[in-house]
C-alpha cells in the first residue's frame, strides 16, 4: 500500500446493516488521490444513472486523503461525496473538526454508506477493533447538532446532521464539531438514509514514506505561515470577515439578493467591527491548524457561539440588507445548530424578499427587516409553512414562483459572496465548475480582484486561463484533503508588502494578467515538488507531486466530474449565469453584466471540450478519465 | 463636485466616522481632502493608507487613469485593503 493511506475502505450497508473492510484501490489512489477525487470515481463507477439522490441507490462517501491524520496544517478535513439532491449533478463538499483524523486514525480511508433505514441510527465505528455499531438514534432525532454531539460525548469525532437533514432540506449540510460541510445537500442525502451520526475512533498511526523529513519541513512551513500577512496575520485576526471590507470597497459584495455589490452598513458586519464589538478572545481552528480562522462571538442577551464566516456575512448580512453582527451571529448559530449551509439559505431568504417584493410570493419578509426571519430558519430547517418552499433552494422556487432571471444560482447551487460583475474569471468559475455556484472549486477572485495582487477584473485577458488553473488545482487540494485557504499562502509576504500605485507592483499585475497560455503552461510544468503541499504529498507518500502533477490530477477529476453532469443531463445550458449577472449593472455609473458569452468557447476549447461542453475522447485519453 | 469616500476601518476608527463627503474632481483631488481630515502633515493618514488601493465606484483608479481619474457627482471613492475570505 502507498504510504499517506490506511489501505482500507469501510463499505456500510444500512438496509442489511452489515459492513465489510476492503482493501483501497491503489489504481484510483494513484490517479485520483483520495478525497473527493476518490469519492467521485466511485460515485461515477457505482451508480446508474438517474437515480434519486434522496434514494437507497445514491452513496454517501466520506473520502480522506494522504494528508489527513498527519499534523500538516490545514489538513483535518474530510470530503463527502454523493449524488446531489440540490442540483442533480455531483454533490460535495469538504469539512473541517476532526472528524478526517478520527477516520485516518480508525484506518479507514474512505467511509461508503448504501441504502437507508426504516429506523433512526447512528453508526459507531471501532477502527481497532474492525466492529461497526449500529445503533438506534430515536433519542437523538430532532435534535440540534451541538447538542447531539455534546450526548455523543468525547472520545470519539462525529460527523451529525441536525433536523434540517432530517426533513431533506435540499441544502443540508453535515457537521463535525462546528464545521460544516454545507454546500449541495450531503446531509439531506443522510437523512434520507436516516442516519443520524457517525462516530468514529481507533489508535492507528499514518505511515509516511520519510516521517523525519515531514516533521522537519512542517516545523519550516508552520513558521512561514506564522509570518504570513494572510494565514498568520489577518486569518488570525479576522478571520473569513476580513474580506467583508475589501468586497464592499470592489463592489462585489452581493447586496438586496444581488441587486448591488455595495452595502452602505458593511463595516458593522466586517472582522475588524466583530474584534472591536463582539468578539470574546476565543479562536477555534480545525486539529492541528495553526492559522485559527474560527472565532467566538457574544450576542448580547443571547450567549456565546461561532462567529459568522464571510459567506454567511455577506449572504444572511448585506444580501438581505441586515447591517447587524448580533442578528447575523444569531441566524449563523441556529443554521449551524439545525445543519444548514448559511449560502443558499442566504440566498434563498433574500430571493423570497425580492419575489415578495415584486408581488410574486405572499410573504411578510422584506429587505432590511430582521422579523420573523429566525422563525423562518426554523420553519425551513422542520419543512414548516412557507419554510417548505423556502427548503427546496432558489431554482426549485423560481420554477413555482418565478423569477427565474433573479433567482443566485447555477446548476441549482446558490451563488457564493463574489459577485461576478466586478470579478469576470470568477463568473466563468461560477458557470462551469461542476457543482454549480461556488467559490471554494477554485477561488479565481483572489488573484483577480481581492488578493494582494490582482489583474484588472473587468477585461477578458487571463478570464478563461485562470479558472482552469484555480479549478484542477482546488480538485487537487480537495483530495489530499487540505483546507483552500492553503492557496493564500502561494502569494508571498513581499508581494502583500509592495505599495499597489507602485511601479512594481503594477508591472507584475500587467506581466500576470498578460500572461495568458503561458500562464497554464508554467503551472503544467512536471518538475521537482516546490509548495509546501505538494512537498508533504511526496514526503507522505514517496511519489513525487510537482505543480504539473496536481494540474493534471485536478483537470482528471474535474472532467470525470463533468462527464458525472453530463450522464445526468446537466450539459452546456447549464454552464450559465442567472439573466440579473450576465445583463444588469451593479452601480448606475457602470455599465456592466458578464461577458460570459464570449469567455465560455474559450474556456471550453482550452479545457480540451467541443463546441458543446463535451470533453473530446483525446481530453479523456490523455487525462486517462474511463467512462 | 461633492463625492463620497469611504475610509479603511483604522482610518474610521481615528476619525470618528468611516465616511466623509468632500468635493473633488479627480483622485488625487479626493485623496488629498480625505488627508486634510487628518490634520496636519497627514502622518497618520500615510501610514494607514499604505498598501491600499484605491476604488472608484468598486473599479481600482490603476484600472482607469490612476490619480488623474475623473469622478462625477455621486461616486464613491474608497481605499481597499487586499485580503482573503472563503
Amino acid at each position: 500500500m502507498i504510504k499517506g493511506y490506511a489501505g482500507r475502505v469501510l463499505e456500510v450497508d444500512l438496509q442489511e446493516r452489515s459492513f465489510a473492510f476492503e482493501p483501497l484501490d491503489e489504481e484510483i489512489a494513484r490517479l485520483y488521490i483520495g478525497g473527493k477525487g476518490y469519492g467521485t470515481r466511485l460515485l461515477y463507477d457505482r451508480t446508474e444513472a438517474g437515480i434519486d439522490p434522496l434514494g437507497p441507490a445514491n452513496p454517501l462517501i466520506f473520502a480522506t486523503g494522504p494528508l489527513n491524520g498527519s499534523v500538516a496544517p490545514q489538513s483535518n478535513r474530510f470530503a463527502v461525496v454523493c449524488k446531489s439532491p440540490l442540483t442533480g449533478g455531483i454533490g460535495n463538499a469538504t469539512c473541517g473538526g476532526s472528524f478526517a483524523f478520527g477516520l485516518k486514525k480508525a484506518g479507514i480511508d474512505v467511509l461508503v454508506v448504501t441504502g437507508s433505514s426504516e429506523q433512526p441510527l447512528r453508526l459507531e465505528v471501532d477502527g481497532d477493533a474492525d466492529e461497526v455499531r449500529f445503533l438506534d438514534a430515536s433519542e437523538l432525532w430532532g435534535k440540534g447538532t451541538y447538542e447531539t454531539q455534546r450526548i455523543l460525548g468525547k472520545g470519539r469525532e462525529h460527523a451529525v446532521i441536525g433536523p434540517a437533514g432530517e426533513n431533506l432540506v435540499l441544502y443540508a449540510g453535515i457537521v463535525s464539531n462546528e464545521r460544516i460541510a454545507g454546500r449541495t445537500g450531503v446531509g439531506a442525502v443522510m437523512g434520507s438514509k436516516r442516519l443520524k451520526a457517525v462516530s468514529v475512533t481507533g489508535s492507528r498511526k499514518l505511515e509516511m514514506e520519510d516521517p523525519d523529513r515531514f516533521r522537519e519541513y512542517t516545523k519550516t512551513v508552520r513558521a512561514t505561515f506564522k509570518d504570513h500577512p494572510v494565514l498568520g496575520e489577518s486569518m488570525k485576526r479576522f478571520g473569513t470577515a476580513a474580506i467583508v471590507n475589501t468586497t464592499n470597497g470592489r463592489n462585489i459584495l452581493p447586496t438586496r439578493n444581488f441587486q448591488k455589490g455595495h452595502f452602505d452598513d458593511a463595516m458593522k458586519i466586517s472582522g475588524e467591527w466583530m474584534e472591536d464589538h463582539a468578539l470574546k478572545g476565543v479562536k477555534t481552528s480545525c486539529l492541528h491548524c495553526p492559522v485559527t480562522c474560527g472565532r467566538d462571538v457574544e450576542v448580547e442577551g443571547k450567549g456565546r457561539g461561532k462567529g459568522p464566516e464571510y459567506e454567511t456575512l455577506a449572504l444572511l448580512g448585506s444580501n438581505l440588507e441586515i447591517g447587524d453582527l448580533d442578528t447575523v451571529s444569531e441566524w449563523n448559530y441556529h443554521a449551524d445548530d439545525l445543519g444548514m449551509d448559511t449560502i443558499s439559505l442566504g440566498a434563498t431568504l433574500g430571493f423570497a424578499m425580492e419575489l415578495g417584493e415584486k408581488g410574486m410570493l405572499e410573504s411578510k419578509l422584506s429587505f432590511g427587516d430582521a422579523s420573523g426571519v429566525t422563525d423562518l430558519i426554523h420553519d425551513i430547517a422542520h419543512r414548516r409553512g412557507l419554510g417548505n418552499e423556502l427548503a427546496n433552494g432558489t431554482k426549485r422556487m423560481a420554477e413555482k414562483f418565478g423569477g427565474a432571471g433573479f433567482a443566485p444560482q447555477v446548476k441549482g447551487l446558490e451563488l457564493s459572496a463574489y459577485d461576478p460583475r466586478g470579478s469576470y474569471a470568477q463568473g466563468v468559475e461560477y458557470a462551469t465548475t461542476n457543482r454549480g455556484g461556488c467559490h471554494v472549486q477554485g477561488a479565481s477572485m483572489y488573484l483577480e480582484s481581492v488578493g494582494p495582487l490582482t489583474i484588472n477584473p473587468q477585461n477578458l485577458k487571463l478570464k478563461a486561463d485562470l479558472p482552469i488553473v484555480q479549478q484542477n488545482l482546488a480538485c487537487a487540494i480537495n483530495s489530499m484533503v487540505l483546507c483552500i485557504f492553503t492557496t493564500y499562502g502561494i502569494v508571498p509576504k513581499l508581494v502583500h508588502e509592495m505599495d499597489p500605485s507602485s511601479r512594481p507592483y503594477r508591472a507584475l499585475a500587467f506581466l500576470l494578467e498578460n500572461s495568458g497560455p503561458l500562464f497554464r503552461w508554467a503551472q503544467s510544468i512536471k518538475g521537482s515538488p516546490m509548495l509546501w503541499f505538494e512537498k508533504w504529498l511526496t514526503l507522505i507518500t514517496g511519489i513525487k507531486f510537482s505543480s504539473g502533477h496536481l494540474q493534471e490530477i485536478g483537470a482528471r477529476i474535474f472532467n470525470l466530474e463533468r462527464m458525472y453532469n453530463l450522464r445526468e443531463g446537466l450539459s452546456a445550458e447549464h454552464d450559465t449565469l442567472p439573466d440579473r449577472i450576465l445583463h444588469e449593472s451593479t452601480f448606475e455609473h457602470l455599465d456592466s453584466g458578464h461577458p460570459l458569452g464570449e469567455l465560455l468557447p474559450l474556456y471550453y476549447k482550452k479545457r480540451g471540450w467541443d463546441s458543446k461542453g463535451v470533453p473530446t475522447a483525446r481530453t479523456l485519453k490523455r487525462l486517462q478519465v474511463e467512462v | 463636485m461633492p463625492v463620497r469616500i469611504e475610509l479603511t476601518y483604522d482610518m474610521g476608527k481615528l476619525l470618528g466616522t468611516q465616511q466623509v463627503e468632500v468635493e473633488a474632481g479627480s483622485v488625487a483631488e479626493a485623496i488629498a481632502a480625505a488627508r486634510a481630515r487628518f490634520g496636519e502633515g497627514g502622518g497618520d493618514f500615510d501610514q494607514l493608507a499604505k498598501r491600499t488601493a484605491i476604488a472608484v465606484n468598486g473599479v481600482l483608479a490603476r484600472h482607469r487613469e490612476r490619480l488623474a481619474t475623473k469622478l462625477s457627482e455621486g461616486d464613491t471613492v474608497s481605499f481597499v485593503k487586499a485580503a482573503a475570505g472563503g
